[in-house]
């Protein structure tokens, strides 16, 4: 039980590998600070990994909540410079529709002005010049500097820099327990799902950074944070409508934002409030996608004949403020919970609520909270020191020094991993030889995702690589980079399994639009799959050396 | 322009349809939008490989008797199914395609997974098994063509393997297959088939293949030979002597589902039939139970006649069906589709279950007429996996339903005209 002699092995450990939780690894290791993170899943599987990829200016929060807005056009302007290679800077606009009042705008501007955002009314007539996808009955818009953001590439940067000043980064690992010696939390017992062993570690302070499931893991501490799961719902379509992000004027409400994002488009959300013991299994409704269609064809008309790719849906973090026993009072902000003044519990942080735009931020505060309570005087950094990939002074230049031929692959491998591109090596022909069509992935950079960016399987493989992300969900881009897992990790049934698991995960955002285009792809797919390939659901069960049949 | 008989698919259905009807002496045409099911082949032929309710089916011909009303086999009529069945391996190598198997059993397939499925008859050169616990080699040399990412030796050699036999994987580089890579996207199965047609380009595969060699009693390649010149596969079984050559089959795109299509059509086109490929019909006009004519985007207000026409347009891949989000139609006549109302009823959310969607199609009479606003529509067949009743991918019927359902087609339209 309670040895007498503990060792702390770690300063300290962060329970979550979404944004939040990266950030605060890479922020923790930047201050000198020994860091181990734990991520039950893969990174950015999330919350962090399930919304828009909207890079906010905060206009969208100016009118109801001006500490937000303000968070947001900050952490807007040190994203554009940190992360560049994760951001793209497409500005936005507000859209004022005949059925919305017009009046609403004049406050909107007011209000983001006072945030600190740079918001211009623009002539109706020119909105539509400048983003002809728009839907032409507006009757006013407004330009704000939205943009983009992958929130995957962001917080695989995070991770990798965290990683080079020395922290360690468990994938795969979920919490089982708690460690205590009195009143001090000193330790986590975690399971390894790959290797099915359960390990003890030991930090001075430990960091829930657990986002919607912080709920559940501060209980397993003794300490009670009150969250409200609200599921949003998205849509992801198959071509980039737009260039500019569109929201409309007006409060917040559903499928009112369409964002672009490399070669497709996001609309969403709804907001539906879900039980807390359903978080884990999010399916997006059929209702639900005829609300996002009907909603986002008001932004672009468009959007009614362009192919739908995906369903898929997110759970926030709502939290709800201590001071307030209902409940009913959700705080929108960052959540910064000491527990060890809240509820005793030494050495015990959470860091919950905010918004993926500002993760950085949130990452600061318990950084610094952390630092205060070590007596380290270092100042955090992390909002002028670029990430790794986007050090390079322009971008245009990396793919010109990885190859003197400029090949869509080692182009689209620079989009993907910035500066970083340069450490996949495209030396010869098999390097560049195709896995993924659609999205231009090369055996190179899947070799250099399994060698150095922790895959343990498809899915993993897909969030660094975009592998099976195009309009076809995998078709044959899945068998082949299953074939070259089942290389690399030396096992073919494993392997198999994976690629059953995969070909299902890309099912589950596609069977709530199966229609259409969607429709015909998935028989293609099964065809593919089920028929030529003869895989069945049950071939990941059963041991495959039972023989199918009880034939003589 | 006027036809005995147009067909609208130019398919596996399609141009069984129309062989079997210019066998006949009739005149037909076949409009076709390209790309067809057997492109993306396994190489073989389902005829019925498990009961609706899941049961493995041995004797195939036996179990069409169990099968439900609705079944596009029992709307053919088991004594036909019977007797199409014992045809087929005849049709086929009369069109210049030989097929191996037994009309009443099944066997088993390596697919390019790794696993032994179910099927009934194969094209050439795949090797069948008569059971999923049947060694193919004792020592097997796995041998792929360097770069080449559809044929994926692990999965393969961990099947075999698990049967008991050693495996062991190659890949050969071969400099004519390399300009290939020059443009990554072309190291397809049809590409790489094209160069290998070269008798010499195959010498050369062959002298890389036996300096690989150790004392292996089996060889195991991909599916990569005699797109057009089959000459090259038959070279390869005789160059490496008494080593047992097994192939199997690659991701698609199918060379010998390929080589089948276009075996098949060049012998329909050389018995006079017409073949008009890359064009789609969009318009019909049906009046009294009747296709008067039909139009194609080509021919433009053109109109094509004929006295009897096939449907054998596939379904929702090859746009026999169309999904909205709230129906299923038929696009070129608008005929009546079996298909539930609510979208949810379409899927299973699982992948590999049972997915329903792949069953619906049109409804048929006994003279495989299918109904338009209730009502049959008297000179107009449908064939293939345009039709309801079974669900093809599930019970691995797909290849049987489309054979026989055209040959059934082709003798209920001649024996009505007789």
């Amino acid at each position: 039980m309670n040895e007498p002699e503990k060792k702390t092995e770690y300063d300290v450990i962060i329970i979550g590998g979404g944004a939040t939780g990266a950030g605060t690894a890479r922020d923790c290791a930047l201050r000198g600070l020994k860091v181990l993170l734990i991520e039950r899943h893969d990174i950015a599987t999330g919350a962090t990994g399930r919304n828009h990829g909207l890079l906010h200016s905060g206009a969208r929060y100016a009118v109801t909540d001006q500490e937000s807005a303000q968070e947001c056009i900050k952490e807007n302007m040190i994203l554009k410079k940190i992360a560049r290679h994760c951001v793209e800077e497409t500005d936005g606009f507000f859209l004022t529709l005949p059925e919305d009042d017009l009046g609403y705008q004049a406050k909107f501007v007011e209000s983001c002005r006072a945030a600190g955002i740079d918001a211009k009314i623009v002539d109706p007539e020119e909105a539509l010049r400048l983003e002809p996808s728009a839907n032409p009955d507006i009757i006013g818009a407004v330009r704000v500097p939205d943009g983009s953001v992958d929130p995957f590439r962001l917080t695989s940067a995070n991770i990798i820099d965290a990683k080079l000043h020395g922290a360690r980064i468990l994938v795969y690992h979920e919490l089982v327990d708690f460690i205590f010696e009195a009143d001090r939390m000193t330790g986590v017992k975690v399971l390894d799902h790959v290797s099915g062993e359960i390990s003890s570690y030991y930090a001075r302070f430990i960091v829930n950074a657990g986002g919607i499931w912080g709920a559940g893991i501060a209980k397993k501490a003794g300490a009670t944070v009150n969250m409200f799961p609200a599921k949003g719902s998205l849509l992801i379509f198959g071509h980039r409508v737009n260039n500019i992000v569109l929201n409309r004027c007006r409060k917040p409400a559903n499928a009112d934002i369409l964002v672009p994002g490399d070669t497709i488009c996001v609309i969403g959300t709804t907001s539906t409030r879900v039980p807390y013991d359903e978080i884990d299994d999010m399916r997006v409704t059929p209702d639900e996608v005829d609300l996002l269609l009907s909603e986002g064809m008001k932004l672009s008309p468009q959007l009614a004949v362009t192919r739908i790719i995906r369903a898929y849906a997110g759970v926030r973090p709502l939290v709800a403020m201590d001071d307030d026993p209902s409940g009913r009072n959700i705080s929108r902000g960052i959540v910064l919970l000491d527990h060890e003044e809240r509820d005793g519990i030494k050495g015990f942080i959470t860091i919950t609520g905010g918004k993926l735009m500002t993760y950085r931020l949130m990452a600061e505060w318990t950084t610094d909270l952390i630092c205060r309570k070590l007596g380290i005087d270092k100042p955090c950094v992390t909002a002028t020191l670029p990430l790794p990939g986007s050090r390079s002074d322009r971008m245009e230049d990396i793919s010109g020094k990885i190859s003197s031929v400029h090949l869509n692959p080692v182009k689209a491998s620079v989009g993907r991993h910035g500066d970083l591109a340069g450490q996949i090596a495209h030396k010869d022909d098999y390097d560049l030889s195709l896995v993924c069509e659609c999205e231009d992935v090369s055996v190179g950079e899947v070799s250099y995702a399994i060698d150095n960016l922790d895959v343990n399987n498809l899915v993993d493989l897909r969030r660094r690589t975009r592998v099976g992300m195009g309009t076809c969900q995998g078709e044959l881009c899945a068998c082949r980079a299953a074939g070259m897992l089942a290389h690399a990790k030396e096992c073919a049934r494993d392997a198999r399994k994976d690629l059953v698991n995969f070909m299902n995960e890309r099912w589950k955002g596609m069977y709530p639009v199966s229609w259409g285009e969607t429709l015909r792809e998935n028989e293609y797919t099964l065809w593919v799959y089920a028929g030529v390939c003869g895989l069945t659901a049950e071939k990941s069960e059963k041991d495959s050396k039972v023989p199918e049949t009880k034939e003589d | 322009m006027k036809f005995d008989t147009i067909i609208i698919g130019g398919g596996l259905s399609g141009l069984v349809c129309g062989i079997s009807l210019q066998k006949k002496g009739k005149r037909t045409l076949i409009i076709s939008s390209g790309q067809s099911a057997l492109h993306f082949s396994s190489g073989s032929f389902d005829f019925l490989d498990r009961m609706p309710d899941g049961t493995p089916v041995e004797n195939p011909i036996e179990a069409v008797s169990k099968l439900p009303a609705g079944h596009p086999y029992s709307v053919i009529g088991r004594e036909n199914v019977a007797a199409y069945a014992g045809n087929t391996k005849r049709f086929f190598e009369e069109c210049g395609v030989t097929l191996s198997g037994d009309p009443d059993r099944n066997r088993f397939r390596i697919t390019p997974a790794g696993v032994f499925k179910r099927t009934w008859m194969s094209i050439g050169d795949f090797a069948l098994a008569d059971s999923d616990r049947e060694k193919i080699g004792e020592r097997i040399l796995i041998v792929n063509i360097l770069g080449f990412l559809d044929f994926n030796t692990a999965f393969i050699a961990e099947g075999l393997e698990n049967l008991g036999s050693q495996c062991r994987c190659t890949a050969v580089k071969i400099d004519e297959l390399e300009h290939l890579r020059k443009n990554p996207s072309e190291m397809r199965a049809t590409n790489i088939a094209r160069v290998l047609d070269r008798q010499e380009v195959t010498d050369k595969f062959i002298a890389e293949v036996k300096a690989a060699l150790k004392d292996e009693d089996t060889i195991v390649l991909p599916a990569v030979f005699g797109l057009k010149n089959k000459s090259v596969t038959d070279s390869i079984k005789s160059s490496l002597g008494d080593r047992k050559v097994v192939f199997i089959a690659t991701m698609p795109p199918s060379v010998p589902g390929i080589r089948t299509q276009l075996q098949l059509r060049s012998v329909y086109e050389h018995s006079g039939g017409e073949y008009l490929i890359g064009d789609t019909v969009d318009k019909a006009v049906v009046s009294k139970n009747s296709v008067m004519s039909i139009g194609t985007v080509n021919f433009g207000d053109m109109s094509l006649e004929a006295d009897s026409y096939v449907l054998a347009s596939g379904s929702f891949f090859s746009k026999g069906l169309v999904a909205l989000p709230d129906r299923i139609f038929e696009p070129v006549f608008g005929l009546d589709v079996d298909c539930p109302a609510e979208r949810k009823d379409w899927y299973s959310t699982q992948l590999f279950d049972r997915q329903e969607y792949v069953s619906f199609g049109v409804r048929t009479d006994a003279g495989l007429h299918p109904f338009k606003s209730g009502e049959p529509v008297m000179n107009l067949y449908a064939a293939g996996s345009v039709l309801s009743g079974c669900n093809s991918l599930y019970e691995g019927c797909g290849a049987g339903v489309s054979i026989f359902s055209a040959m059934r087609v082709a003798d209920l339209i001649s024996n009505k005209e007789e």
